[in-house]
C-alpha cells in the first residue's frame, strides 16, 4: 500500500505536466484568431496617441539599453576580460531580460486589464496569460534579431529568433502562474517590481559571472535566469556553457508546467467573481 | 427536441475576506468563504423553439439563471446541457474592449462566439448595416454612446443566427427605429423556431411573446407554465405593484415622446364633453372619451393604440387596444392619425383612476411611446354598490324578469 501512493502521485503529476505542456499550445491553436486580434490591438494600443507611433516600440527598449550602456560603459567604465566586447555581451542578455520582465510584469495584471472582455461573456480565459508573452515576443524579437545580426552576423539573427521563441515557451508556466496569482494575491503586484529588480541584479546581465564575489557566485546556481543568459551568450558569442545551464531551467520548467496549468484551471471559475 | 437541460443546477456566490483566500481554498480545500445561495437546485427542460420568459423580483435569481445557461457562470452543483449555438446579451457592452474600434470589436466578439474570420467577413456588412454605425466603425467603442454600444452588441450577438438566444432585460434595445428593428429580429427568431430566453420586468411583453414563463423568487422556481397563468399569479404576488394587464411597466414621466418610428402627439380625455387632466366622472352615467393623436413612420405598418385604466394602487383595472380588438388604424400619407375611444356610461365604481395611453407596433407588442397618467378620474356614484366595476346584469324574481331599480345599473343582458 505504501508503495502505491507515491506511484499514483507521480503518475498524477505526470498527467498534470502533460496537460500543462499541451494546454497552452492547444489554446494557441484553437484561439489563434482571437489571440491575433488581441495581440495586434495590444501592440497598437501601447503607442496610440503618440506622435512617433510604432517607432516607440523600438525606441523604448533601445532607450533603456542606452541608459544602462551609458552608466556601465561611460560612467563606471566597466571593462570585461575576454574576446567579447562588453557592449555585445550586455546587449545579448539585456534585450531578452527586457522581454522577460515586461512579460512577467504584465501577466500579473492581465486578467484585470482585460476584465471587460470576460466578466459577462463566455470567453476563453486561458488565452489571456499568453497575450503579454506573445505581444512582447513580437516586439522584442525583431529588435533582438536585428541587433544580434549587426553584432555577430546574419547567423546570429536567426539564432536570436530561435532563442526568443524558446524563451517564450519557457515563460509559459510562469505566465499562467503569475496571471492567477496576480488576480487573487494583490500584494504580489506591489512587491513584484522589487523582485524583478533583484533578479536583474542577481543575473549576470550587467556584469560577467566571473565578476561576482565568490560568496555570491553560488547564487547563480539557484537563479534559472542566470542559466538562461549563459545559454544565450553561448549561442550568440560562443561563451562557455555547462550542462547545468540547460538542465536547471528545463527541469524547473518541467516541474512548473503542471502546477501552473492546474492552478489556473482551478482558479478559473472564481476569476470572474474575483474581478 | 431538448435545447436546454438543467439537472439540479444550483448557484451559490462566495465571498472572502481577502482575495488570496480563494486560492488558498482551491489549494488546500479548506473552507474560507461565506456563501449565499442565488439559485436553489433547479431542474428544467426547454425544448427547441420555446420562448421562455423569466419573471421575478430583483434578487430572484433571473440573471444568475441566464448567466449559468449562457456559460458565464459555473454552477455550484448540477449539470447544464445546451444544444446548439448560444448567443447571449447579458449586459451593456459586455465583451467589448473599450480601446478597440467598432470593427475590431465585431471581429473580437464574433471570434469569442466561435466564428471564423471568413464568416465574420461575410457577416460584417450586415452587422454594420443593422447597427447603423457605418461611419463610427473605425472609432474606439469607448467613444460610443450607450445606445451605440448596445446596438453594436445586439447586432453582433444576433448576426450569427444562434440556435439559442439569451437576453437579459434587452428585449428591444436602443431607441426609436433601432428598438423596432431589434424587436423585429427577435420576433423573427421566434418565428424561425429558435429558442429564446429572456428575463424582463415587463409582464406585458412576457405574456405577449413567450410560450412559457418561469417565475423565480429568492432563487427558487415558484411556477413554470403558460404565460397567462404564471403572469397572472406573479402579478397577484406583486400585489399593489402588479402590472399584468397590459401596461409596459417602466416608471415614466408624465409624457415621454419616443423618437424615430412613432410618437403620441395628442391625448385628450373628456367626460361628457368636458376635457381636462382631472375629471369627475359619474359612475354609470358619464360618457368618457379618449382622443389620441399620433405620428408614425409611414414606411412602417400602422401602429396600434392601447389604453389602460389603473386604480390608485397601481392595478390595471381594464385595458383596450386596437390590435387586440382587431382594428387596423388608417393614417394620413405622412403617417399621422387620430383615434377616439369611448366608454359610454362609464361602468367603474367610486374611486380614483388613472388613464394611460400607449402607442405600439401593429402587433401591439413593441412600445413606441406612452403617456402615463394622461388624466385622473375621480369616479363618484349615487348608490352603495361596492367593488370597482358595475357589471351589466339581469335579475329575475320568481322566474320572471325584474326591472332594474338602481339608476346606475341599466337592464342590459349580460353578453
Amino acid at each position: 500500500m505504501s508503495g502505491v501512493a507515491p506511484i499514483q502521485r507521480f503518475s498524477r503529476f505526470g498527467a498534470m505536466t502533460w496537460a500543462g505542456l499541451l494546454g497552452p499550445f492547444r489554446v494557441l491553436a484553437r484561439e489563434r484568431q482571437l489571440l491575433g486580434l488581441l495581440v495586434r490591438r495590444d501592440i497598437i494600443g501601447r503607442t496610440r496617441g503618440t506622435v512617433l507611433g510604432w517607432v516607440w516600440m523600438l525606441a523604448q527598449p533601445a532607450l533603456q539599453v542606452v541608459a544602462f550602456w551609458f552608466l556601465l560603459d561611460f560612467v563606471l567604465r566597466l571593462r570585461v576580460p575576454g574576446k567579447v566586447a562588453f557592449i555585445d555581451y550586455f546587449l545579448t542578455a539585456m534585450l531578452p531580460w527586457l522581454f522577460i520582465s515586461d512579460t512577467l510584469n504584465r501577466c500579473l495584471s492581465v486578467l484585470t486589464e482585460f476584465s471587460s472582455l470576460y466578466k459577462r461573456t463566455v470567453f476563453p480565459l486561458k488565452v489571456l496569460p499568453l497575450l503579454p508573452g506573445l505581444s512582447g515576443c513580437l516586439v522584442y524579437t525583431p529588435i533582438y534579431a536585428a541587433t544580434m545580426g549587426l553584432l555577430a552576423g546574419p547567423g546570429a539573427a536567426v539564432q536570436a529568433v530561435l532563442l526568443m521563441t524558446g524563451l517564450l515557451v519557457l515563460l509559459m508556466p510562469a505566465c499562467y502562474l503569475l496571471a492567477v496569482l496576480g488576480c487573487f494575491v494583490k500584494d504580489l503586484r506591489q512587491a513584484f517590481p522589487f523582485t524583478l529588480n533583484m533578479l536583474l541584479y542577481l543575473t549576470p546581465i550587467l556584469y560577467l559571472p566571473e565578476m561576482l564575489p565568490q560568496e555570491f557566485r553560488e547564487l547563480l546556481v539557484v537563479n534559472p535566469l542566470a542559466d538562461v543568459m549563459a545559454v544565450f551568450e553561448s549561442w550568440i558569442h560562443g561563451l562557455p556553457v555547462t550542462a547545468g545551464n540547460f538542465i536547471r531551467p528545463l527541469l524547473l520548467w518541467l516541474l512548473s508546467l503542471g502546477p501552473a496549468w492546474v492552478l489556473f484551471h482551478r482558479g478559473e471559475p472564481h476569476i470572474r467573481e474575483a474581478v | 427536441m431538448t435545447a436546454i437541460l438543467l439537472h439540479n443546477v444550483a448557484k451559490s456566490y462566495r465571498s472572502y475576506d481577502h482575495p488570496w483566500e480563494t486560492l488558498w481554498e482551491v489549494f488546500t480545500k479548506t473552507r474560507c468563504h461565506r456563501e449565499w445561495t442565488a439559485l436553489h437546485p433547479l431542474s428544467l427542460e426547454i425544448a427547441h423553439g420555446e420562448v421562455v420568459g423569466i419573471v421575478g423580483t430583483n434578487g430572484a435569481g433571473k440573471s444568475t439563471l441566464l448567466k449559468l445557461i449562457a456559460g458565464t457562470l459555473t454552477p455550484s452543483a448540477g449539470d447544464i446541457r445546451v444544444n446548439g449555438h448560444v448567443a447571449a446579451l447579458l449586459e451593456l457592452g459586455a465583451g467589448f474592449h473599450p480601446d478597440m474600434t467598432g470593427r475590431e470589436n465585431v471581429y473580437l466578439g464574433a471570434s469569442v462566439m466561435g466564428l471564423s474570420s471568413e464568416r465574420v467577413d461575410r457577416l460584417y456588412d450586415g452587422i454594420v448595416e443593422f447597427a447603423g454605425l457605418g461611419e463610427f466603425m473605425d472609432q474606439p467603442v469607448k467613444t460610443y454612446s450607450s445606445g451605440m454600444y448596445m446596438r453594436l452588441a445586439f447586432a453582433v450577438a444576433t448576426a450569427a443566427d444562434p440556435d439559442v438566444l439569451i437576453l437579459d432585460e434587452a428585449l428591444s434595445v436602443g431607441d426609436g427605429a433601432f428598438a423596432r428593428k431589434s424587436f423585429e429580429r427577435i420576433i423573427g427568431y421566434k418565428d424561425a423556431g429558435k429558442t429564446i430566453l429572456f428575463c424582463s420586468h415587463s409582464l406585458y411583453q412576457v405574456e405577449a411573446i413567450c410560450s412559457r414563463v418561469l417565475w423565480l423568487d429568492h432563487g427558487r422556481l415558484v411556477m413554470d407554465g403558460e404565460p397567462a397563468r404564471v403572469v397572472s399569479a406573479y402579478a397577484e404576488f406583486l400585489g399593489g405593484g402588479g402590472e399584468g394587464c397590459g401596461t409596459p411597466d417602466q416608471p415614466a414621466p408624465a409624457a415621454v415622446a419616443g423618437s424615430g418610428v412613432g410618437r403620441l402627439t395628442k391625448v385628450e380625455v373628456e367626460a361628457d364633453g368636458v376635457e381636462g387632466r382631472k375629471l369627475t366622472v359619474r359612475s354609470g352615467q358619464t360618457d368618457l372619451t379618449v382622443a389620441v393623436g399620433f405620428a408614425s413612420d409611414p414606411a412602417l405598418p400602422p401602429p396600434s393604440v392601447g389604453l389602460t385604466i389603473t386604480g390608485s394602487n397601481g392595478w390595471a383595472v381594464t385595458s383596450a387596444s386596437t390590435s387586440n380588438d382587431g382594428l387596423t388604424i388608417s393614417r394620413r400619407p405622412d403617417g399621422s392619425g387620430e383615434v377616439e375611444l369611448s366608454f359610454p356610461r362609464f361602468p367603474l365604481l367610486k374611486g380614483a383612476y388613472w388613464v394611460n395611453v400607449f402607442l405600439l407596433c401593429e402587433q401591439g407588442i413593441h412600445l413606441y411611446d406612452r403617456i402615463e397618467h394622461a388624466a385622473e378620474l375621480e369616479v363618484v356614484q349615487d348608490g352603495l354598490e361596492q367593488g370597482v366595476v358595475s357589471l351589466p346584469r339581469r335579475w329575475s324574481v320568481n322566474g320572471a324578469p325584474a326591472s332594474a331599480v338602481s339608476p346606475t345599473v341599466p337592464t342590459v343582458a349580460a353578453r
